[in-house]
């Protein structure tokens, strides 16, 4: 039997029956008719001003020009990183995986983020300083990731084991680079906004959130009932309430709760309220993680002679945390689009800056352009998350692949 | 010989206690100083805990409330007058997102590749954006951007106009429409959004829920004859329920939660009354208690009501 | 046999579940060294309990336990250091699924023995030649059969040079065809000498390899004896009656 023609496999799915036909063509008609208003629209009657004469602004929010330099450098580092952890991830397959060393995902990826680099700045039509910016970095992260691609075999076993170890360190030294201290002038938080300000808040409670979410799932699950209320106590009332009236209530009563009414930050409250929010819902998945473990491990563990927090730390985490990652980067997902709520409670991250923008009288009416940019902007984000998190997946999937 | 004694410390049955001893304590000396430190603020400030201000008059009005409300009420009336604006987005809400969801949820298993595509296309668009960000697309730039008179949208039975949406028989009279059922701008915003979002989860949760119905049942369904539509009725929803109820709940909780964004549309809903309360009297911890008392027992009871579903679903499966 | 060669001595132990069933009454049991003793009995009968107890898997409320002279007590030090010595190889193998076999081998070796990787690896590479699995060193448990992963687990258990090694019906999750090379695995361990407590229901392999046959039943020893008395000429009548069961 000879396999379909493309014209018949095109009828089988569009219009097997009259139902379906005349499905097909109302949706077809609806969809031309969307996207031919909506091209209309973006072409003639949208105005990108409002995005490029702020876009200092939507960047890194009121931070002082003459300081900017920093956190160029700081991209850089990142993009540098992220590079080389690219490279290497490709460069070093597992034991028992014969890999491709740039397979056709791979490549398709960085086809995409090509196009992304040089179109990005063109689109915004930022100026040529930072658009020659915008393309060195992208540059960096395809050379780095070449690199490391390239001679990340032969780098000595210490180097690659360790090198995970480069994101705390780039964490801290950010910190450092962002808000001053060691030499470097001070930064007030009042200053920082924009993108800026939505993934510091973004990082700190990601990276936080984490270690706190598998502790309250480990209570949760432990055999002493002391810690396992404690444990449901936390995650319950977390789970029962909407996120911002927990900001709303970090916001109010943290300063009534500590000594002489002293006050953190409000930019440090929030991000330790979306710390403990997240720790919850993280506590959440791994604790589905836990439960998916046949019990047998705990035990084959501890009768090899392991200690509870080795048998912990090299059996049943690791397994655990595997099947616990979908779940916890859709957390950290709902993480970043949590930030938009900091708008609320007077914290000018995107979402905050955008509507202090759109206030100015010159910007009225904008809305649509603004807030379309911000949805693509976070669409960007939280897909590439989702990605990683499906390459991650595979590459941690230690079950046999069907031949 | 006798066995040697075990160290206190390394003994596995009293270890359990010591840990448990160890950590209550470092849990009762961590609230006591914050309680302290609260009472200590809050009696400096002249705000010690009371409920006496819940009678006092508002001074603020609520728009859009279903019970009639004015700045002499007190606080507790304004505070309940939120509740129901709550109560009324979340119950519409629902109904319309599990409308939505299951349609889209159901679509993703259509024969026809467009309707599929489309299903899968809509999902992941409206997951990766944040919520507060689609609330204020459809407030600010869809529905404030309505036009009014004359000139606003009509459909048979349904006007959408600037100044609000119109049900029933709406007409225009001396330039302003009237009709029997008139919902603002502020919560027709806020539930267009609300069921947009949570529509696209419910259908991954429904579509999770029929792709756990073996296939042998779809095909046994077709070889007695089924149409694909009676089959999904009659033969796989009902055995889908069960593994779709418990995420179906925690989705309605989710849009529970999530109409408190409703301050961000000018809709007052409990939060937003609430939040104005707090500015105007200082009553911090108490605004807190009733804020989140409300919420918990919003979720108390749709758990109630999803797990007596469930219970009755699985008695039925028997 | 001097009492140096007693490796596990078990005294009137008394086991009763939290909910009052009482699982082990007062049972006694010697093992030498050298020595492979098989247990069988019907289910619930205790076995696999019992030897649990000798890894401290199973707690126990009365009687005593030795190994090897370390008395089991409620020392987290001690227990830990009896299982270091003890092997035990599980039903269902519980292989780590997020290791590669030869890590799953030097796991324990190295982070409780505190040896050096490459020696191990080295060890533990001979260890898999000796079970025939060697090549398979590098893959995940999850790609291998049955068999093989229950030899990964045998060889697991010797990479930390047990003095005593347990099997806990090693054979039952097996599809028939494996069972063999798993049995031939153990029966080779046997000959150089490993002392054994097996829990099983292969009477080929009890006839050939056990020096003692035990039957349990309802949480006690109802017999102890050689294998061709055990299985030709039993004393008790429920050991008959077992025997006729499993015929």
């Amino acid at each position: 039997m000879e396999r379909p023609s493309a014209l018949q496999r095109l009828r089988a799915a569009l219009f097997a029956s009259p139902l379906d036909g005349l499905i097909t063509v109302v949706l077809l008609a609806a969809l031309l008719a969307g996207g031919q208003a909506l091209l209309h629209w973006l072409v003639f009657k949208a105005q990108w001003a409002v995005i490029q004469v702020n876009s200092t602004l939507f960047a890194v929010g009121r931070y002082p020009l003459d300081q900017q330099w920093r956190l160029w450098l700081l991209t850089t580092l990142l993009a540098g990183a992220t590079g080389l952890s690219w490279g290497l991830l490709r460069a070093l397959p597992r034991p028992d995986r014969r890999a491709v060393l740039w397979p056709t995902n791979d490549r398709l990826a960085v086809a995409l983020l090509s196009g992304l680099g040089v179109l990005v700045p063109l689109v915004l039509q930022l100026s040529a300083a930072i658009a020659l910016r915008w393309w060195l970095i992208t540059a960096l992260v395809l050379a780095c990731r070449w690199l490391a691609g390239r001679w990340g075999a032969a780098l000595p076993a210490i180097a690659r084991r360790g090198w995970p170890l480069i994101w705390p360190l780039l964490y801290l030294l950010g910190m450092t680079l962002i808000a001053g201290g060691f030499g470097v002038p001070a930064v007030s938080p009042y200053r920082w906004g924009g993108l800026l300000l939505t993934l510091i808040e973004a990082c700190f409670a990601i990276l936080l959130c984490f270690p706190l979410g598998v502790l309250l799932a480990l209570g949760r699950r432990s055999s002493l009932p002391l810690l396992r209320w404690l444990s449901v106590l936390y995650i319950e009332f977390i789970r029962g309430a909407p996120l911002i009236t927990l900001l709303f209530l970090g916001q109010n009563i943290l300063g009534l709760l500590l000594p002489g009414g002293f006050t953190p930050d409000r930019v440090w409250r929030a991000a330790w309220v979306l710390t403990f929010f997240a720790a919850a819902y993280v506590a959440e998945a791994v604790r589905s993680g836990l439960v998916a473990l046949p019990p047998g491990q705990m035990e084959a563990a501890r009768a090899l002679g392991l200690p509870v927090y080795q048998a912990m730390l090299k059996v049943v985490l690791p397994q655990a945390l595997r099947v616990a990652l979908p779940a916890m980067v859709g957390q950290f997902i709902n993480l970043l689009q949590d930030t938009t709520l900091l708008s609320l409670i007077g914290l000018f991250e995107l979402l905050g800056t955008a509507r202090a923008v759109m206030a100015n009288p010159a910007f009225i009416g904008k809305d649509a352009e603004v807030y379309l940019v911000l949805a693509v902007l976070f669409w960007c984000c939280c897909a590439a998350l989702g990605l990683g998190s499906r390459a991650l997946e595979t590459r941690l999937n230690t079950n046999p692949q069907p031949a | 010989m006798a066995p040697p004694v075990t160290p206190w410390w390394r003994n596995r049955r009293l270890i359990p206690w010591l840990v448990q001893a160890a950590v209550g304590l470092l849990v009762l000396v961590l609230v006591a100083f914050l309680v302290g430190n609260l009472v200590r603020n809050l009696a400096a400030a002249g705000l010690l805990l009371t409920w006496r201000w819940i009678g006092n008059p508002a001074g603020f009005d609520i728009a859009g409330s279903w019970l009639p409300f004015s700045a002499e009420q007190p606080y507790w009336w304004a505070l309940l007058a939120g509740l129901v604006n709550t109560l009324r987005v979340v119950v519409i809400g629902l109904i319309g997102a599990s409308i939505v969801g299951t349609a889209v949820g159901v679509a993703s298993f259509s024969g026809n590749a467009l309707l599929r595509g489309l299903a899968r296309v809509y999902v992941e668009l409206i997951r990766n954006i944040p919520l507060l960000l689609q609330l204020v697309f459809w407030y600010f730039v869809v529905f404030l951007a309505l036009p009014g008179g004359a000139n606003a949208i009509q459909w048979p039975g349904l006007v959408l106009a600037q100044s609000g949406l119109y049900l029933g028989m709406p007409e225009l009279v001396n330039g302003v429409w009237q009709a029997p059922i008139r919902l603002s701008v502020e919560f027709a915003a806020l539930l267009t959004g609300l069921i947009v979002y949570i529509s696209a989860f419910i259908s991954e949760v429904v579509r999770g829920g029929i792709a756990s119905v073996p296939k042998g049942q779809w095909e046994a369904a077709r070889s007695l004859g089924f149409t694909p539509l009676q089959t999904l009725r009659r033969v796989v929803l009902p055995q889908a329920l069960p593994v779709i109820v418990p995420g179906l709940n925690n989705q309605y909780i989710s849009l529970a939660k999530s109409s408190s964004l409703a301050i961000a549309c000018g809709y007052a809903d409990l939060y937003s009354v609430a939040e104005t309360t707090l500015n105007q009297t200082g009553r911090a911890v108490e605004v807190m208690v009733i804020l989140l008392g409300a919420y918990l027992a919003i979720d108390l009871v749709i758990s109630a009501l999803m797990n007596g579903r469930n219970l009755a679903v699985q008695l039925r499966s028997r | 046999m001097t009492d140096r060669d007693l490796m596990i001595e078990a005294r009137g132990v008394e086991k009763w579940y939290p909910n009052g069933y009482h699982a082990l009454r007062g049972v006694d049991l010697n093992v030498y060294r050298g020595e492979v003793v098989v247990i069988m009995g019907p289910s619930g009968s205790g076995k696999s309990t019992f030897i649990r107890t000798f890894n401290a898997l199973e707690d126990f409320q009365g009687g005593e336990i030795v190994v090897d002279g370390m008395a089991l007590s409620d020392d987290v030090r001690n227990i830990d250091a009896i299982r270091r010595e003890v092997g035990m190889v599980f039903q269902q193998f519980n292989l780590f699924p997020h290791l590669t076999v030869l890590e799953n081998l030097c796991l324990a070796p190295v982070l409780v023995r505190k040896r050096e990787k490459a020696e191990v690896e080295r060890e533990a590479l001979e260890l898999l030649e000796r079970v025939n699995i060697r090549e398979q060193a590098h893959k995940y448990p999850g790609q291998l059969s049955g068999g093989q992963q229950q030899r990964v687990a045998i060889a697991r258990s010797l990479c930390m040079e047990p003095r005593v090694m347990l099997f806990d019906e090693p054979t039952s999750a097996l599809d028939p065809e494996m069972v063999q090379e798993v049995l031939e695995v153990m029966q080779e361990l046997a000959r150089e000498g490993m002392t054994m407590v097996v829990v099983t229901h292969e009477v080929r392999f009890a006839r050939q390899v056990a020096s003692r046959v035990v039957l349990m039943a309802e949480g006690e020893v109802v017999e102890i004896a050689p294998p061709e008395q055990f299985f030709s000429a039993p004393q008790h009548e429920r050991t008959k009656q077992f025997l006729s069961q499993i015929a």
